[in-house]
């Protein structure tokens, strides 16, 4: 078994034995991150409706389906219509606090079967019964913590009330977000995830934050372009314009 | 791949890749294909050039203090509660997982595409100590069902038509599947489904890990990455130690030229960046965090002569653009890593001798170098290589010699002018218009696959006189 000092040391060994190829540096990261997010926070109240124009155009190109809601109010009657339109009974969401919305309140009454994650640390056997509950779910209803208009992305960060699985297992994902969320460049998210990591016990209550670009896709079979091989087949943006 | 395929000589791999029609087909419309792909993706990208730039020098940099970067990684990984091994070759990465399963009783594992556990044969190791090795990259899913290997780092079935598919799907899964790419993609959907949900251990590997943060990076299109780091209750990812970066800045750097590099898209469908096992307000996740970290040859290369293929982002855009690989396509490399970087990969993991014959399947035409995200210089590290099979005298000695001759005639110029009137009076019976269309003895190896073109009539320094120049 190697052990972690004699695996440095081989390293160190042929380190010493060489200056590199060319003087190099890493990329400058902010000093004060919180400070470098708050300025990018600033530019965004201004510059948010051309990312916001960007998003769509970036989403859409990468099959996904963009809606815009007056206000959080009007968002679980949205949902209502995806999942009404798919024929879809069961809907999995983020926590109302996560998502800003109770989806379970409005909709459960319609009809719809509607499992909401809740802000408390999951008590035993609560893990088994949240899996199952995701399996079988036709809709995945989560918050964004950022959209990008540069390439259409959408940022999620696990944890508390936000589980991982709800924007993966079923076969429509809808991400809820709003004006605050809106960045423009891969750069800006760089400088939010330095400023989120500056003291991530504070910050994440998860373990994971994914990047999601459009619906989960496969060209392995003779370079088809064919969605929803694992994830979802159908991903929706849904832009709260008032919150 | 197995060392039963490294039998056959490459030459005769590569004349057997050539006469498969299929493969032929196939192999022109993929590379052609992600050419294309990548090549519109970057011209509406005015910072792209900047920015690989950049990413070059952040893998150097990072190279120039390695030791300190993999220290931090570590670090935060054992403060997530995560483990880190430390494998100094393939065989100990292995021996880590098997032990690892054993302990933990692990009778299934889901893994998601990763040339590093390919690179470790894995499978193969899990399959012998009862563990069932899962691949759910869709492609890697059919190469395992058909019991082949990856012939693209990130289109490992690229060789196979929906045909062949559909008749593996419906041999091995029961049932009879239509030949639509559809049909057969919901196929692969639904049982992998159930594997994820039942796998007790999930198998990743890394296109990054961020030394501050302690977090693995993961790039997939299918979301398979996703499945298996969220699923199973133990996650193992495996990396080589060179794919340490330091910051999330430098991340944010790669990800904006490693999607448009492999298949032209801004970004891949999901980039999931894992932190550990599981946090207790989580609810779901592994229980277990372990990350491996793989020398396996790549520590001698620091200061080696194969320095800049560490960093090499595993993104295929050589392969595609490789006149040799757009001919004889994956397989016939005969390792796991082909293409132009796979030669060199291949000479670091197992040593110059192990590519005596392919570190001459190149034209060394550059267009490697060109599309390389971080720019590697891949021609001239296979120059070298060449040198070194030489003076190490791992070529055969008829080639040796050989260019040694030729070597002592070119320093000469009065041997030169001799040869060249000697081979002008040989190659007579042999020279129609200006060409050399078959020789006898082993110069006829040359004119088996073209033709050579004669020695001129007279020399250029000889007409170069005629005029009455100085």
């Amino acid at each position: 078994m190697t052990t972690r000092a004699a695996f440095l040391e081989d390293i160190r060994r042929e380190m010493a034995r060489t200056r590199g190829l060319f003087e190099a540096s890493t990329s400058p990261r902010p000093a004060a991150p919180q400070e470098a997010a708050e300025v990018v926070r600033r530019q965004m109240l201004e510059r948010w409706p051309q990312a916001l124009e960007r998003f769509r155009e970036e989403f859409e190109r990468v099959a996904g389906v963009f809606h815009r809601a007056p206000s959080l109010e009007a968002v679980p009657a949205l949902i209502g219509e995806i999942a009404r339109e798919r024929q879809a009974k069961r809907i999995l969401s983020w926590s109302p606090e996560a998502l800003g919305v109770d989806l379970g309140a409005r909709l459960g009454g319609e009809g719809f079967v509607v499992t909401s994650a809740h802000d408390v640390d999951p008590a035993e056997g609560e893990r088994a019964r949240h899996r199952e509950e995701a399996a079988a779910a036709e809709i995945g209803v989560t918050g964004a913590d950022w959209a990008l208009g540069e390439t259409g992305t959408l940022i999620l960060v696990s944890g508390r009330g936000r589980p991982r699985s709800t924007s993966l297992l079923p076969a429509t994902h809808v991400a809820v977000f709003g004006a605050p969320q809106l960045l423009e460049s891969l750069e800006q998210v760089g400088i939010m995830l330095e400023a989120l990591h500056a003291d991530p016990s504070a910050t994440m209550s998860g373990a994971v934050i994914n990047f999601i670009t459009g619906p989960s896709r496969t060209a392995d079979i003779e370079l088809t372009l064919t969605r929803g091989v694992h994830g979802p087949k159908d991903i929706h943006a849904v832009f709260v314009e008032a919150r | 791949m197995s060392e039963s395929s490294l039998g056959t000589p490459f030459a005769a791999r590569a004349r057997g890749a050539l006469k498969d029609v299929y493969l032929q087909e196939a192999l022109g419309i993929a590379t052609t294909k992600f050419i294309g792909l990548r090549r519109e993706s970057f011209e509406d990208f005015p910072q792209g050039d900047a920015l690989r730039d950049r990413a070059r020098a952040i893998k150097e940099a990072t190279l120039q203090q390695l030791d300190r970067h993999l220290e931090r990684l570590a670090d935060n990984i054992e403060r997530l509660g995560g483990h880190v091994h430390w494998a100094a070759t393939g065989a100990e990465a292995r021996d880590i997982i098997l032990r690892l399963c054993r302990d933990k009783g692990v009778r299934m594992a889901v893994k998601s595409k990763s040339m590093a556990t390919e690179e470790i044969e894995l499978n193969e190791a899990l399959e012998h100590a009862g563990v069932k090795p899962v691949e759910t990259d869709l492609g890697e899913y059919i190469i395992q069902l058909a019991h082949e290997k990856p012939s693209h780092i990130i289109a490992p079935a690229i060789h196979k038509t929906k045909g062949q598919v559909a008749d593996l799907f419906s041999k091995e899964l029961g049932g009879h599947f239509e030949a639509d790419p559809e049909v057969l993609t919901k196929v692969a959907r639904v049982e992998l489904r159930q594997k994820f949900l039942e796998a007790d251990l999930g198998i990743t590997g890394a296109n990054f890990a961020v030394a501050e943060t302690g977090t693995v990076v993961l790039v997939t299109n299918e979301g398979n990455g996703r499945m298996v780091t969220s699923l199973p209750r133990i996650h193992v990812a495996v990396m080589g130690m060179e794919k340490v970066i330091p910051s999330m800045t430098d991340l944010m750097v790669f990800l904006a030229i490693l999607a448009r590099s492999a298949t032209g898209q801004k970004l891949s469908s999901y980039t999931t960046l894992v932190r550990g096992p599981r946090q207790p307000g989580e609810m779901e996740g592994p229980e277990e965090f372990h990350l491996i970290l793989m020398d396996n040859g790549r520590t001698r290369q620091i200061a080696g002569t194969l320095r800049e293929a560490l960093y090499c982002l595993r993104c295929g855009a050589c392969l595609n653009v490789c006149p040799v690989y757009r001919q004889i396509g994956g397989h016939a490399y005969g390792h796991t890593y082909p293409g132009p970087i796979g030669i060199l990969l291949t000479a670091m993991l197992k040593g110059d001798a192990s590519v005596k014959e392919l570190a001459h399947a190149s034209s060394l035409c550059g267009a490697c170098k060109d599309v390389c995200p971080v720019r590697i210089d891949i021609p001239r590290m296979l120059v070298e290589l060449r040198e070194r099979l030489d003076t190490e005298k791992i070529a055969p000695w008829t080639e040796r010699l050989l260019f040694g001759m030729a070597r002592q005639m070119m320093m000469r110029p009065s041997w030169f002018r001799l040869g060249a009137s000697v081979a002008r009076l040989a190659q007579k019976p042999f020279a129609r218009n200006g060409r050399l269309r078959a020789l006898p003895l082993f110069f006829g190896k040359w004119t088996a696959t073209r033709d050579l073109p004669a020695v001129a009539e007279k020399t250029f320094s000889e007409r170069w006189r005629e005029l009455g120049r100085p």
